[in-house]
């Protein structure tokens, strides 16, 4: 057999489970945004662009767009300060870094359901250690509108955080450290040689890593759905909550492939933007 | 209930047998050859004695060759519902004779889940239960179930603090209830005793307490087209009502986020005036270490002021027949057998639920042994179902976080019913064509 | 020297409170029912294990956790094998539109499920997977495949050609070449796949909450979030809960770290 038909070969059951299963429904997702469908009633039928004009209207799609906005944007922003940050630190260990890598770690490895749970006791407003630690206070963390989201984007940082220390620790060991002393002898340390070296070389990865936590952050589902259900009153309602709530509670699968849609073409449309920004990303042939 | 792995198993191993038995038409003979299983699908009844054991028992011994094997389903009514979606969709073991919320009988009517009992069921033994309960069972003029045990909402109110600060008689009005707790905890000096519990929460309960407000208002959540709040002006009344409740103190604001069991113990434990809740919170507040026996009494729901007192929502749970079933005329009849009057005083006497059938509120035998029958007799009659069309849990799960958010404020009333109406109507439009 | 290492325990000391939530988590699964609600002191005056009793005796859990094993084994399986082929195919030999390919790839890991669960639902419930592993095997196999084919592309890029070109002077095959030579030398890239596509599946919540039914495909994850309680949350038992399902990923973390962040570290930079 040539290189060529072997190479085929090898490729088409991995092509043609791909296919199936993600490129597949990946155009049908479109194609069911436009329709009426709700299949335990035997409902089918052509909607056009209802659902689109009735999402543009709606209060309830704005607020869970909001929602997503001020989620991604946050807690972006503070896992990557917070990352990097971790990330110098650890440049400087020598003893127990793989016990300091595990215990970072961690966090991210849990299923984010775990994740949830945890946050949801620890936030439990007669029993959860953060109303304990802050002298028995009494306060409803998730519970009131106006402290639940800011409640979930701290569960969600902490979860997503290492993944930036990580990516930034890796790239700060490739810093060779007599750069560090060159500059030392410059007079500059601490702020100075951060800003002068450190900056320059980790900006690279720490944009590629925010790409990727921002692309998470859009699609975030499990931690918002069993820690807050979306609630109260709608406060933590992502647009992947809203798209399940109307798949599968309301049953309305054309009005949840819509939504659907709107965060896959966010995903798309963010990805870019990121991409343009880190420039074009090396073609590897 | 323990499960019986062996029996299971055996069932298991005679299923195919039946199936190819039942395949070549012959119907069913009862009694001729292999034993029939009828599978029956039920949440876990509750209460100081199951009566459930012995009711199946006597059904197969008035059926020789039947057994029923009873499978408990999830607590929860959300995977209740889910379970039966995925199962009777197709896939999954058959079972035939299911236990449904009555608010699910048309949504499985419409979609072809479960059999037409009208012709199984004489016109008498369905008149013999509450209208409330009946007409939810109907859809398109035809019967797909029979109620099996029934609930309606309940104002449960503290009798000794009501007498202790001269109110004669529980509050009819919404006003009254407002000013006894102004009054008795003006009186009563504690911090720690609430005014009036009920259910806020985004969920199936909450959504039960919005429709009482409007009720009492004499508002509607859909008319006969299925347009929502056609009393729209009362409606925003009722709405404003409720938010103002947690505004004013009456109720404390974490009643947005409480159900059933979250109201019930502060008030089991002596913390609140009034509570509204089902007539399951009666038993328990009469237990020998409760912290209220003897002190607590039951009234209508109060009314606002276009509406009737105790416009209460009914609730329970119905026995349907799945359309999978392979023995269609027995399972007819145990369904009609767990209904009936026989079994409905079983249930009654054994497990902490209220029957359907009026006769039974009027039983001396169970009037002895609890004293609230008659009461809860006129507010069975008195309450109202929830909308009752194949569409009511898209409709409910639509609603909610409306409602919810007008409750915690987040929403004007106004504000609320528009984004409602908006979304109702979008529903509508996916599924009339 | 002796700053370094006081630096050292200081930052230990500092991840170790970041984990803090973990360890109240465990702290909460063998604390009494009764030193749970409300919280007086930190510390539990007893240890119990009832909460993993109940657990381990009178919930799903032990059910859901052999449906997470089965699920993330095979659908791991499923990835590797079929991304292995492919990896090597885009490595090693001609292909047309190998650039678009490996783009696609990347295309494809941004993939939001929560766009391409309803399709993927109706495509089940017309095959009648729902509530099955297979369902659930498809769907994690295939959503992790991209990730697999592009960091096994990498790796086997990364073995020198000349030992392939070595064996093939031998006279070995392609195949043979592939088996003998190359699938051990990439063994460690595998691996590291392996892992994540593994973690992907163990923690996978969407898919399995919307395919799954019963105890017959339910996963950890699934009866994690439907913990029951009658009449209120059980919340040591669900710490214990949360406990059994973290055992895995804590294994990862501490025996596989190497590779795992090699995987990571692969996935993220090498684009």
């Amino acid at each position: 057999m040539s290189d060529r038909g072997l190479a085929w070969l090898l490729l088409s059951p991995a092509l043609l489970v791909l296919a199936t299963l993600t490129v597949y429904p990946a155009l049908w997702v479109l194609w069911l945004a436009f329709q009426y469908r709700i299949p335990v009633f035997g409902i089918s039928r052509w909607a056009g662009l209802d659902h689109f004009a009735f999402l543009a209207e709606g209060t309830r799609f704005w607020n869970a767009a909001w929602v997503t906005g001020v989620f991604t944007v946050t807690s972006v922003a503070l896992e990557s300060a917070l990352g990097l940050a971790i990330a110098v630190a650890l440049r400087g260990q020598r003893g127990g870094r793989r016990t300091a890598l595990a215990l970072l770690l961690l966090a991210w490895a849990l299923p984010s359901v775990v994740t949830a749970k945890m946050f949801e006791w620890l936030y439990h407003p007669a029993g959860g250690l953060v109303n304990f630690l802050l002298g028995d206070r009494a306060i409803n963390w998730l519970g009131d509108p106006a402290l639940a989201l800011p409640s979930l984007i701290l569960a969600d940082v902490w979860r997503a955080t290492p993944f930036v220390a990580l990516l930034c620790y890796a790239r700060l060991l490739t810093i060779p450290p007599d750069l560090y002393e060159a500059a030392e002898v410059d007079g500059a340390a601490g702020l100075q040689a951060f800003a002068r070296i450190t900056w320059p070389l980790v900006r690279p990865i720490l944009l590629v890593t925010m790409l990727f936590r921002t692309l998470d952050a859009i699609r975030a589902f499990d931690i918002m759905f069993v820690l807050t259900g979306g609630g109260p009153a709608g406060s933590t309602e992502s647009l992947t909550v809203y798209a399940y709530r109307a798949l599968f509670q309301t049953l309305q699968i054309g009005l949840g492939s819509a939504i659907g849609v709107v965060v896959f073409a966010l995903v798309m449309v963010v990805a870019a933007v990121y991409l343009r920004l880190i420039g074009r990303p090396e073609r590897t042939a | 209930m323990a499960p019986r792995p062996a029996r299971a198993a055996a069932a298991g191993l005679f299923l195919p047998l039946l199936l190819a038995l039942s395949a070549g038409g012959c119907g069913e003979r009862p009694g001729a050859g292999a034993p029939i299983t009828l599978v029956f699908k039920h949440a876990k009844i509750l209460g100081p004695a199951d009566p459930m054991p012995g009711l199946l028992r006597r059904f197969e011994a008035d059926h020789p060759g039947v057994r029923v094997q009873s499978e408990a389903l999830t607590w929860s009514s959300d995977e209740q519902h889910q379970f039966y979606v995925i199962n009777l969709e197709g896939g999954g073991p058959p079972f035939d004779v299911m236990m449904l919320d009555v608010i699910w009988v048309p949504e499985f009517a419409r979609a072809g889940w479960i059999l037409d009992l009208t012709s199984s069921v004489p016109p008498a033994e369905r008149d013999a239960h509450f209208p409330t309960a009946i007409a939810p069972a109907m859809q398109d003029g035809r019967l797909w179930a029979l109620p099996w045990f029934m609930n309606v909402g309940l104002l449960y109110y503290r009798a000794d603090l009501l007498a202790k600060y001269g109110f004669g008689a529980p509050p009819e009005t919404y006003e009254e209830l407002t000013a006894q707790v102004r009054r008795i905890r003006a009186g009563e000096r504690d911090p720690s005793l609430d005014g009036y519990l009920w259910q806020g929460k985004q969920y199936e309960g909450g959504m039960v307490n919005v429709l009482e407000a409007l009720w009492a208002n004499g508002a509607r959540l859909l008319d006969e087209a299925g347009r929502p709040f056609p009393e729209a002006e009362r409606a925003r009344e009722s709405l404003a009502f409720l938010r103002g409740l947690i505004e004013s103190g009456v109720s404390p604001a974490w009643v947005t986020a409480a159900d059933e069991e979250l109201t019930r113990r502060p008030f089991g434990d002596g913390r609140a005036i009034f509570l509204r809740s089902w007539p399951y919170a009666l038993d328990l507040f009469e237990l020998p270490d409760s912290r209220v026996r003897g002190k607590v009494g039951v009234a209508p729901i109060p009314r606002l002021r276009h509406g009737p007192v105790g416009a209460a929502s009914t609730g329970g749970a119905h026995l349907a027949v799945s359309a999978r079933t392979r023995h269609r005329d027995l399972a007819v009849a145990l369904a009609r057998f767990l209904t009936s009057e026989t079994a409905q005083r079983a249930m009654t006497e054994g497990a902490a639920l209220r029957p359907s059938r009026p006769a039974l509120y009027r039983d001396a035998g169970l009037i002895a042994r609890d004293p609230s029958l008659p009461a809860l007799h006129g507010l069975m009659l008195r309450g109202h179902p929830r909308p009752i069309t194949p569409y009511y849990l898209m409709l409910s799960t639509t609603l909610q976080p409306e409602f919810s958010a007008v409750l915690v404020g987040r929403k004007s009333p106004a504000r609320a019913m528009r984004d409602a109406t908006a979304q109702v109507e979008h529903l509508l439009r996916s599924v009339t064509p | 020297m002796r700053a370094g290492r006081r630096r050292d325990a200081v930052v230990l000391l500092a991840l170790s409170l970041y984990a803090a939530p973990f360890f109240w988590q465990a702290l909460t699964s063998v604390r009494p029912d009764a030193e749970l609600l409300p919280l007086t002191r930190l510390l539990p005056s007893r240890l119990t294990w009832a909460h993993y009793d109940v657990v381990l005796r009178q919930s799903l859990m032990p059910r859901a956790l052999i449906n997470s094993l089965g699920i993330a084994l095979l659908s791991t399986l499923l990835a590797i094998g079929l991304g292995a082929l492919a990896a090597y195919a885009l490595a090693r030999l001609p292909v047309r539109g190998r650039g678009v390919i490996l783009l696609a790839m990347v295309a494809a890991t941004a993939f939001p499920q929560i766009a391409t669960v309803s399709p993927l639902y109706l495509l089940m419930r017309a095959l009648g997977l729902r509530d099955t592993w297979l369902a659930l095997i498809l769907a994690n196999g295939s959503f992790a495949l991209p990730l697999v084919i592009w960091l096994l592309t990498g790796f086997i890029r990364e073995i020198p050609r000349a030992l392939e070109e070595a064996a093939a002077v031998d006279g070995a095959d392609r195949l043979a070449i592939l088996r003998w030579v190359v699938l051990p030398l990439v063994a460690p890239g595998m691996a590291s796949a392996a892992l994540l596509a593994f973690l992907f599946s163990w923690n996978e919540f969407l898919f399995a909450y919307s395919f799954t039914a019963t105890e017959a495909s339910r996963t950890v994850p699934v009866a994690l979030a439907l913990f029951p309680g009658v009449f209120e949350v059980p919340w040591g038992d669900i710490a214990a809960a949360s406990l059994l399902a973290s055992l895995p990923p804590i294994l990862i973390v501490v025996g596989f770290q190497r590779y795992l962040v090699r995987g990571l570290l692969a996935g993220a930079l090498r684009e």
